[in-house]
Formats: C-alpha cells, sequence, structure tokens
C-alpha cells in the first residue's frame, strides 16, 4: 500500500525533492515582486542619495491604473492578454509621470536646502496622499484583477506552476536587464552611472545632474507600478496592497545593500525563497522572522548590505 | 483672564444648546446605532447587515413605529478596526444617545467596543460577529447584568457543525488554515476543541497573515501531511489565495470551513476554484418559507441587486432590529435596562427571517440561535445553495431553539 515503506524509499525522496522545488519556485516569484520593489529604491538612491518611502503606494497606484486600462479595454471587446499588453505603456507612463511629482514635491526641495530628514518626511507624507486619493477614486474594497494568462497551472517536473508566476519572473528581469542596457550602453544612462559616481563631478563635466534625479525618480516609480501590474493577477488589488510589500522590499535594500541593483535581485530572492522554505519546513506561523533576523545580522556586521560598498562620509 | 472666561460661556453655551436640540431631537425619534465595516475586506458583510437593518426599521416605520415615535439610525463605519470601534461606541453612547446598538461583524472590534454599553448599561445586539467569547465578556457571576446579546451562530456551534460534518463524509485527517486575527485564532481553538470531541486530531495546524500573498507553503504542509480534508478560518480575500494554492498543487481535496465561505468577495475572486466548498449558514437565499420569500424580494427591490452579498448577515442584521423592536414595544421604554429585562423576556414569538424567535434569550442564556438552526451551504455556479436540498424542505425548512 504505502509504496516508501514497502522498499520503494525512491518514491519518498522524489515527493520530498518535488516539495522542494515547489516552494522554491513560489519563493523565487515571491522574491522577484520584493525585488523589483526594491531596484526602484535602489535607482534613486544611487543619483540622490534618497528614496522614495511612498514606494508601495507607488506600486498600489500601478495596479490600480493597470486595473482600470484592463477593465476599459476588455469593455471594448478586447480579449484580457491583448488589453493587458496594451496597458503596459500606458501603466509604464503613469509610473514615469508619478515618480517626477514625488521628486519634485517631495525631494528637490530638501535637497535643495541639503536637509538631512526633509525627504522622508516628505515622500512618506506623499505617499499617504496617494493612499487616500487611491481611497476615494478605486474605495477601499480589494478588487480582482482579470488574468491575463490561464489560471490553470503548468506542470513543468512535477512541479505546479501558474503561468503568471513565470510571468512575474520574467517581466521582472526584463525591465532590470532594459535599465542595466541603458546605463551601460546609451549616452544618457552613462549621465546617470556619472551622476552615482560623483554628482558634484558629474555637474561640473556639463551634466544636468537635477534632472537626471528626476529621471531616477520616474524610472523608479514606474518599476513599482511594473511590479503592482505583475503581481495583482495573483492576488487581488486595492488600496492597501502596497504597505506590506514596499516594507517588505526596504529590508530586501537593506540586506542586499542599496548600492547594487545586482544585490537588490539578490536580496528579494534571498528573502522571498527563506520566508517560503521557512514556512514549509519550520512553521507557517514563523514565515517572517528568519528575514528579520537576517536583516538584523546585516545591519550589525555588513551595514552596507550584503553586495554593498561601504561609503566613507567626509565630513 | 478676561478673554478666557468669556471664551468658556461661548462654549458652555454652545454646548448647552447642542445638548438642548440633541435632547429635544431624542424625543421625536428613537435612535438605534449601528456599527459594522461597510468598507475594506468584510465590507460585503457590515453592507448587507445594515441593509438588512434597515428594511427591518422600514416596516417598523411604516406600521407606526415604537411608542408611537419613528425609529432612526446612526451608522457609523468601524472599518474592522478595534480602536475605530472604540470611538464609535463612545460617539454613539455619549454623543448620539442611542436607546441601543445592532451590529459588530468582527470578533476583535466586538470584544474591544463593547464593554461601553455594559457600563452604560445600553443592550448591544451583536448580528453577525460569531466569536465563542462575546456573550461571555460580561456574564454573571462576576457581572450582575449582561447587556450584550447576539443572534448570529458562534463559533462553537459552526465549529461542532464542521466537526460532525468532517467525521460524517468519514474524514479523518483534517488540516486546518486559519488567519492570524482574533477570529482565525479563536475559531482555529473551537474548531480543534469540536474536532477532538469527534475523536479527530488535525495532521496540520496553519497561519497566514491578513494581507499574504502566496499561500503554497501553508496548502502543500498541509497536502504533504496526508490531509484528507482542509478546513479553513478566516474571511473572503485570503480564502479565495487559500483555494487557489490547493488548486494550484493540482491536490483534490474538500474544503470546508466557517460561514465566511459563502462571502462574495471570496466566491468571486477564487471563480471556479472556489466551487463546492462547505461551510454552516443561518441563512440561505431561497425562499423555503413565506417570510424568506417576502425579506428576499424587498431585499432585491430595494437595492437593486440579485444575489444579496452576504445573505446571512442581512438576514441577521433584519431579525436582531426585530428582536429590539420587540423589547422596546414590550418594555414600554427606551431605558436601557427595562429594553434589556424586555429581551430576556420576550413574551410574544417573533416571526423572524432566519427562525421565529419563541423567548430567544433568558437571564443566563444570550444566544437566539443554538446549533440546530443552521444548515450547510454549498457553493455552487457562483452562489450558496443547501449542501443536503433535504434540510430546508418542509416542516425542517423552518428550525426554532429548543424550549429551555
Amino acid at each position: 500500500m504505502d509504496l516508501s515503506l514497502r522498499g520503494f524509499p525512491l518514491v519518498r525522496v522524489f515527493t520530498t525533492m518535488q516539495n522542494f522545488f515547489q516552494i522554491l519556485v513560489s519563493g523565487i516569484s515571491v522574491g522577484m515582486i520584493y525585488g523589483v520593489i526594491a531596484f526602484g529604491y535602489q535607482l534613486t538612491f544611487a543619483t540622490s542619495k534618497t528614496l522614495n518611502f511612498g514606494q508601495g503606494e507607488a506600486l498600489t497606484l500601478g495596479a490600480l491604473v493597470g486595473l482600470t486600462v484592463v477593465n476599459f479595454l476588455i469593455g471594448m471587446k478586447l480579449g484580457t492578454f491583448a488589453a493587458y499588453l496594451l496597458a503596459l505603456p500606458l501603466v509604464f507612463a503613469f509610473g514615469l509621470a508619478q515618480g517626477s511629482v514625488v521628486e519634485w514635491l517631495g525631494v528637490r526641495q530638501a535637497m535643495k536646502t541639503k536637509s538631512e530628514a526633509g525627504w522622508i518626511m516628505a515622500t512618506i507624507a506623499l505617499g499617504i496622499i496617494f493612499k487616500n486619493l487611491a481611497e476615494n477614486i478605486w474605495g477601499k474594497d480589494p478588487l480582482k484583477f482579470p488574468s491575463p494568462l490561464s489560471e490553470n497551472p503548468l506542470t513543468i517536473m512535477g512541479v505546479n506552476i501558474r503561468p503568471m508566476e513565470i510571468a512575474i519572473v520574467l517581466g521582472a528581469l526584463a525591465m532590470m536587464l532594459a535599465v542595466e542596457l541603458f546605463n551601460r550602453r546609451s549616452i544618457y544612462g552613462k549621465a546617470v552611472v556619472a551622476t552615482s559616481n560623483d554628482r558634484d563631478a558629474a555637474g561640473l563635466m556639463g551634466i544636468n545632474t537635477s534632472l537626471v534625479i528626476t529621471f531616477s525618480y520616474a524610472l523608479s516609480s514606474l518599476s513599482a507600478a511594473l511590479a503592482g501590474v505583475l503581481v495583482a493577477p495573483i492576488t487581488l488589488t486595492g488600496a492597501s496592497m502596497g504597505a506590506a510589500l514596499g516594507l517588505k522590499a526596504f529590508a530586501v535594500a537593506i540586506i542586499g545593500g542599496l548600492s547594487s541593483g545586482m544585490g537588490v535581485v539578490v536580496g528579494g530572492l534571498i528573502l522571498g525563497i527563506t520566508e517560503s522554505l521557512t514556512g514549509f519546513y519550520i512553521d507557517t506561523g514563523y514565515k517572517d522572522v528568519p528575514g528579520l533576523i537576517l536583516l538584523l545580522l546585516v545591519l550589525s556586521l555588513k551595514p552596507a548590505g550584503l553586495f554593498g560598498k561601504a561609503a566613507i562620509k567626509k565630513v | 483672564m478676561k478673554k478666557t472666561s468669556s471664551k468658556k460661556v461661548w462654549l458652555a453655551a454652545a454646548a448647552l444648546s447642542v445638548a438642548m436640540t440633541g435632547a429635544s431631537y431624542a424625543q421625536q425619534t428613537i435612535k438605534i446605532g449601528i456599527s459594522g465595516p461597510f468598507t475594506g475586506g468584510s465590507a460585503a458583510m457590515g453592507v448587507s447587515m445594515r441593509d438588512g437593518v434597515k428594511l427591518a426599521v422600514q416596516e417598523i416605520n411604516k406600521a407606526g413605529g415604537l411608542l408611537g415615535k419613528q425609529v432612526s439610525l446612526v451608522e457609523r463605519d468601524d472599518e474592522a478596526k478595534n480602536e475605530l470601534g472604540v470611538q464609535i461606541a463612545q460617539e454613539l453612547i455619549n454623543k448620539e444617545q442611542v436607546v441601543a446598538t445592532v451590529g459588530f461583524i468582527n470578533t476583535g472590534v466586538s470584544l474591544a467596543s463593547q464593554r461601553f454599553y455594559q457600563e452604560a448599561e445600553i443592550p448591544v445586539m451583536n448580528n453577525v460577529a460569531t466569536g465563542t467569547l462575546v456573550t461571555q465578556q460580561f456574564k454573571a457571576p462576576d457581572h450582575k447584568f449582561n447587556y450584550v446579546f447576539r443572534n448570529a451562530a458562534n463559533d462553537s456551534i459552526q465549529s461542532a457543525m464542521i466537526a460532525e460534518a468532517v467525521k460524517k463524509a468519514g474524514h479523518t485527517k483534517p488540516a486546518i488554515i486559519a488567519d492570524s486575527t482574533n477570529y482565525g485564532q479563536l475559531g482555529r481553538a473551537d474548531l480543534e476543541k469540536a474536532l477532538a470531541a469527534n475523536g479527530i486530531k488535525p495532521v496540520a495546524v496553519e497561519k497566514f497573515n491578513i494581507g499574504d500573498t502566496d499561500m503554497t507553503a501553508q496548502a502543500l504542509r498541509a497536502k504533504d501531511a496526508g490531509a484528507d480534508v482542509v478546513l479553513t478560518y478566516a474571511i473572503g480575500p485570503e480564502l479565495a489565495q487559500t483555494v487557489n494554492a490547493v488548486v494550484k498543487l493540482g491536490w483534490k481535496v474538500p474544503v470546508m470551513g466557517s460561514w465566511t465561505l459563502s462571502m462574495a468577495s471570496f466566491i468571486d475572486s477564487a471563480g471556479a476554484n472556489g466551487e463546492g466548498v462547505m461551510m454552516p449558514q443561518t441563512f440561505i437565499q431561497l425562499p423555503s418559507t413565506p417570510k424568506r420569500k417576502a425579506f428576499i424580494e424587498a431585499y432585491q427591490a430595494a437595492y437593486k441587486v440579485d444575489r444579496i452579498p452576504s445573505p446571512v448577515s442581512a438576514a441577521q442584521g433584519y431579525d436582531s432590529m426585530l428582536l429590539l423592536a420587540a423589547a422596546i414595544n414590550q418594555a414600554k421604554s427606551t431605558d436601557g435596562r427595562k429594553i434589556r429585562e424586555a429581551l430576556e423576556n420576550l413574551g410574544t414569538k417573533i416571526e423572524g427571517v432566519v427562525t421565529t424567535y419563541d423567548k430567544p434569550f433568558s437571564a443566563t442564556d444570550h444566544e437566539a440561535i443554538t446549533s440546530n438552526i443552521p444548515v450547510l451551504g454549498l457553493v455552487k455556479g457562483g452562489r450558496v445553495v443547501p449542501a443536503n436540498p433535504a434540510d430546508l424542505e418542509g416542516d425542517k425548512a423552518l428550525r426554532v431553539k429548543p424550549k429551555a
């Protein structure tokens, strides 16, 4: 009856391996979402040494704008997949605009006056305003986001994966790759890199560093908005969906290191996978604990993050 | 000095005029408070409950009101937040001076808020919150009088029904998946107790937080432990995530749980994955008695919907107002103490939607719903239907509380 007890231990080993990979896959897709949001933190930190504490709300707004556009296009008799693809450029444009507004209202003034904490308060305040805006426009109830891909799982080597989970990983990688390519190959990207390395020197070389910083904020909100439309089809959309994710991504940015784009991706994967593995192998009630312990360890042993370069601040 | 004292006089005058208009207004109408979540994850239950109460009030007012006065409702959205519920309780008691309050969807909000009613000696009728503790918070002998009443099936009744259904279906290895709120964890404890009473021990007990997006680990642990049925204690959106994870694993397993599996937010977001799940229901949207038929038609006409978002909440909301109205009529007073006394000794039979109430409460028993009243519901085609249609046929349709 029970094969594992009657001389077929291989069956047991096989299911154990299968479970492990199943958990690994779900950890990777959750971790990728954390990674993309944290990537947004990294983008602005590199150029301006500031970050947007309203990143979670940028994600919420991106997802909700996406929802409205997708529903509108479906209403125009378009298929869900086509509607989703057509909605993406609009969501990106919205993300760019939203990020620019955050920089313009919240960060520029604080940086001009060399205020150490002004931008923190301002971005938190803007985050709250955006959340209230979302509540007023879309209501406080969780809404279902139509899934562009089939909701039936695929079975790959015994592991069940929802197509949307694969899309999350691919979409996140594509976005980060595009930004890296832009930075390395294009003249504008070189301006971004130069500003990241030394803002004063870049300014002396004729680079409009203030424009570069606005651009990095725009790109940062774009990545959050992308994360929003990627995660929305597998969860529900609502004004409060970004809060928990934004906070998790912040932990990821600290673990991976804010100065390295590669670092936040790996940091996201580390957090996502530890959460899933702890949930499965130890206890689902303690899922979040190892991630937080890791966070504390990194802060005390390697404050710049696992992949970060320690910067010496000259006073 | 002079300036502040004149300010004080103005304030006193203003306060007095407010108090006087409040008092004269209170003489014209009988004010009843409603506290419930009208936004957020529990909104479907809160809104249906409120709309049920409103229907009852319209009928009462059309028939001449209570004690010759019209009934007016003071609605407050507690957003399912404990701290907001506490503020609202104080506002309804002190500022609005309500005669009684109906409502509370969330056990946590109920437990945090109702001590203000107890202290003010104003009856509060829990029409949806199911935590077993709710009516026991102020019971004798620690308290001389208990002002907390309920007309919903509490968690110990629901867990007993679920455990019985598990046993009847021949399942021996249940897995419990519950959220980390008061509701989920108190319910999980009740469920474990009820299973133990049937000689069943769960093979896995899993937990998740509100807002979690991925339940793969919980579902896989349950599957790996060899569970033959999944039992849930959580609310709509996360319940949908749970069944989605079960289906994603390609795991064909029956799912049962507390009555929240009938929430529209679960049924709609789980879609096909939610078909076939079972849960205890005090009311199913079916015209199985004339009263139920009239109620469903009135609700559909008043709110222009076909499917009531949460039929159980709507029916219990409606009934809670009928019970309270009968007590006020019997007490011939709006004094909280007299209403409580009347509730504990109701002389008339009240024909409600859920059941016919014949002495539903006594001094020591503040639960109107007993274990024989709810039936098992089943999600089919995006609606809740009876799991065993025979449960609601013929003279079984009307299930009443047994005489003490």
